[in-house]
C-alpha cells in the first residue's frame, strides 16, 4: 500500500462513491417507507405472485412480504443494488488500472520509488474501499429507516439484515476482483470496460435465466451470482458458509492474480 | 551510472530494438538521437522498467531496472515523451502528490523550479497548454534532485526562451554531477547540452560519437552574397565545395573545415552571409551514404 497514492485516488473518486452511497441510502429508505403499506397487503401480494408463472417470481425475487428484511432482500438486494454495484465494480476497476495504463499516467506512478505490486495493491484497496463505503451507507440507512419509519410495529431481524449486507459485499468483492483482473491485464481502457462488463452482466444474465425455468436451471451453476441468494439469507436458511467462503476465495484469487500479472507484464507507457 | 547491455525486444509487429548497448558515465549528458519510431522511447521504457527485455538488461546506479523496479526509481527523474497526468488536479496538486510518492519533502527546490520556468502551478491541468504541461513535467523530473535524469523529447512544446532556460538547467545540474540521458530528434538541442550521443535507427544503434565528431559530421550550407558577380565566380573557383552559383550569390557546403571557408570569404567584399543548418535526417542520410560508399 502506498498512502500517498491511496489518498490521491480516494480524493479523485470520493465524489463518485458518495453519489452512489447517497443514492443507495435514499433508495433503501424509500423501501422502508413503502413497507408498511405492503405489509398490510402481504397476503394479497403473495397471492398475486402465486398467479404469475413460477419462474418470474423467482427470477425477480418476488417472494416474502412478511418481514421488512424479506421485502428489502427481494426488492432491493435482489435487483437494484446488484445493478448499482455491478456498474461501480466494472467502471471503477477500469478507471483504476486500464485507464491509467491507456492514457500513460501509470508512467508517473511507476517512475517513483513504488513497486508495481504496491501500486496495484493500493488501487485494489481503493476499489474495495468504494464498495465498503456504498454498502456501509446502505446498511446504516437501513437501520435508520427501521428506527424512523418502522419502529417496533413491524418484524425486522437486525442480524439477518447485516448478514444480507455482508453477502452483498462478498458478492461484489468477487465481481470487482474479476473486473480488476481484466483491467490490470488490459492496455486499452475501452476494451477493458467492454470485456469486464460483458463478463459481469453475462454472469448476471445466466443467473437470471436459470431462475426462470427448471429446464435451464443449470445455467445458474455457471454463474457466480448463484452464490448470492439474498432471499435465502433472510429466509429460514442456514448460514451460507460455503457460498461466503467461495465468494471470498474467488475475489481474493482474482485480486492476487491481477497484482501478479501486473507485476510481470510489459506496459506500453 | 547508466548502462544498457545488449538490450533486445521484439514486438509482435516485428518492430523493436536489437542489441542496444551503451553506457553513460556519472556527470555526463548523453544524447539519444534518431528519427521517430527508431526505438528511442522503447529503449527508455526498458530503462524505466516498464518493459521486460527479451535479452540484455538496463542498469542504473548498479541496479537492474526490471528486477529492482520500485527501488532503482529513487535515483531517477523521468520526463515521459507523452505527458499524461491524473484527472482533476492542478499543477501544484499533481506535484504535491508526486512528492508524496517520491517521499521527498524539500519544497524549496520545487518552488525555485516553478519560478524559473515561469508558470502558474495553480492552473488545473486540463486547462493547461502543451508547453505548460511540459513545464510541469520538467519540474516533476527535477524536483526530487535525482542522480540520473531521463528526458524523452524534453523541449517539445517549449518556446525558444524556455528552451534556453531548460538548457541552462541541464548544464547546471550536470555541473553538480548529475547524469542525463536525453532523447531528441532535434540536433541543436543535443548539440548545446550533450557530451556524447548515440544515433539509433530501425531499432539498432548506428553510431555512438563524441558531440564534436557529430558536429563535424554536420554539413552546413553557407549562402554568401558578394558585391560583384566576378568576386562570386572567383570564390566559387577557389576549391571549396560549391552547391550553386547564381549571379553574385554562391552556396557553399562546409563540413568541419570552417577555417578555410572563412579565409576564402574574407579575401573578397561580402554583402551578406546566410546559414542553412542540416537537420538530423540529412545528417543521417549523409552518414549512411558515406558508410555505404566507404565500405
Amino acid at each position: 500500500m502506498s498512502a500517498a497514492l491511496y489518498k490521491q485516488m480516494m480524493r479523485v473518486n470520493l465524489k463518485g462513491f458518495l453519489n452512489y452511497a447517497v443514492g443507495s441510502a435514499f433508495y433503501i429508505l424509500l423501501m422502508f417507507w413503502l413497507y408498511p403499506g405492503i405489509a398490510q397487503n402481504a397476503r394479497a401480494l403473495d397471492d398475486i405472485v402465486a398467479t404469475m408463472p413460477e419462474g418470474v417470481g423467482k427470477a425477480f425475487n418476488l417472494s416474502g412480504f412478511g418481514s421488512a428484511e424479506a421485502f428489502i432482500s427481494g426488492e432491493y438486494y435482489g435487483l437494484i443494488l446488484v445493478l448499482i454495484l455491478a456498474i461501480v465494480s466494472v467502471q471503477l476497476s477500469t478507471q483504476l488500472m486500464a485507464r491509467l495504463i491507456d492514457r500513460g499516467s501509470m508512467a508517473y506512478l511507476l517512475s517513483t520509488p513504488t513497486t508495481r505490486v504496491r501500486v496495484a495493491t493500493t488501487q485494489a484497496c481503493v476499489l474495495v474501499s468504494g464498495l465498503l463505503i456504498i454498502l456501509g451507507a446502505t446498511t446504516l440507512a437501513g437501520f435508520a429507516g427501521k428506527a424512523w419509519l418502522l419502529g417496533d410495529r413491524y418484524a425486522f431481524d437486525a442480524g439477518r439484515f447485516i448478514l444480507l449486507n455482508a453477502a452483498a459485499f462478498l458478492m461484489f468483492f468477487a465481481v470487482a476482483g474479476i473486473a480488476f483482473l481484466v483491467s490490470a491485464a488490459s492496455n486499452d481502457e475501452k476494451k477493458a470496460l467492454g470485456l469486464s462488463g460483458t463478463i459481469v452482466f453475462g454472469f448476471y444474465s445466466l443467473d437470471l435465466l436459470g431462475k426462470l425455468g427448471d429446464s435451464i436451471a443449470w445455467m445458474r451453476d455457471l454463474s457466480i451470482f448463484s452464490l448470492y441468494r439474498p432471499s435465502d439469507i433472510v429466509g429460514d436458511g442456514d448460514f451460507p458458509a460455503l457460498g461466503f467462503a467461495l465468494l471470498a476465495a474467488i475475489g481474493l484469487a482474482a485480486f492476487v492474480a491481477a497484482v501478479a500479472l501486473f507485476k510481470r507484464r510489459d506496459l506500453p507507457l | 551510472m547508466l548502462t544498457v547491455e545488449h538490450l533486445t525486444k521484439t514486438f509482435p509487429s516485428g518492430k523493436g530494438i536489437a542489441d542496444v548497448t551503451f553506457s553513460v558515465r556519472r556527470g555526463e549528458v548523453f544524447g539519444f538521437l534518431g528519427p521517430n519510431g527508431a526505438g528511442k522511447s522503447t529503449t527508455i521504457r526498458h530503462i524505466m522498467g516498464f518493459m521486460k527485455p527479451d535479452r540484455g538488461r538496463a542498469i542504473v546506479n548498479g541496479m537492474d531496472t526490471w528486477l529492482r523496479q520500485g527501488e532503482v526509481q529513487s535515483a531517477i527523474g523521468y520526463l515521459p515523451g507523452e505527458i499524461a497526468f491524473i484527472d482533476g488536479m492542478t499543477g501544484r496538486g499533481f506535484l504535491d502528490f508526486l512528492s508524496g510518492m517520491q517521499r521527498t519533502q524539500d519544497r524549496a527546490r520545487r518552488e525555485r523550479l516553478i519560478e524559473r520556468l515561469q508558470f502558474d502551478a495553480n492552473t488545473p491541468i486540463r486547462k493547461m497548454s502543451k508547453g505548460m504541461k511540459q513545464k510541469v513535467g520538467i519540474v516533476a523530473a527535477f524536483m526530487h534532485d535525482p542522480e540520473v535524469v531521463i528526458l524523452d523529447e524534453p523541449t517539445s512544446g517549449l518556446d525558444p526562451l524556455m528552451q534556453k532556460v531548460f538548457v541552462e538547467l541541464v548544464l547546471e545540474e550536470k555541473a553538480r554531477g548529475k547524469t542525463f540521458l536525453m532523447s531528441s530528434h532535434s540536433f541543436p538541442e543535443i548539440e548545446r547540452t550533450c557530451d556524447r550521443a548515440a544515433i539509433i535507427k530501425d531499432g539498432a544503434i548506428v553510431t555512438i560519437a563524441d558531440i564534436h565528431e557529430l558536429q563535424r559530421m554536420q554539413r552546413k550550407l553557407f549562402e554568401v552574397t558578394f558585391e560583384t558577380a566576378d568576386e562570386a565566380a572567383a570564390f566559387a573557383a577557389s576549391g571549396l565545395q560549391v552547391d550553386s552559383l547564381e549571379g553574385n550569390r554562391v552556396r557553399i557546403a562546409v563540413q568541419g573545415d570552417y577555417g578555410r571557408f572563412a579565409e576564402e570569404t574574407t579575401k573578397r567584399r561580402v554583402r551578406n552571409i546566410d546559414v542553412f543548418t542540416q537537420n538530423l535526417e540529412e545528417i543521417f542520410m549523409d552518414y549512411y551514404d558515406r558508410k555505404g560508399t566507404g565500405a
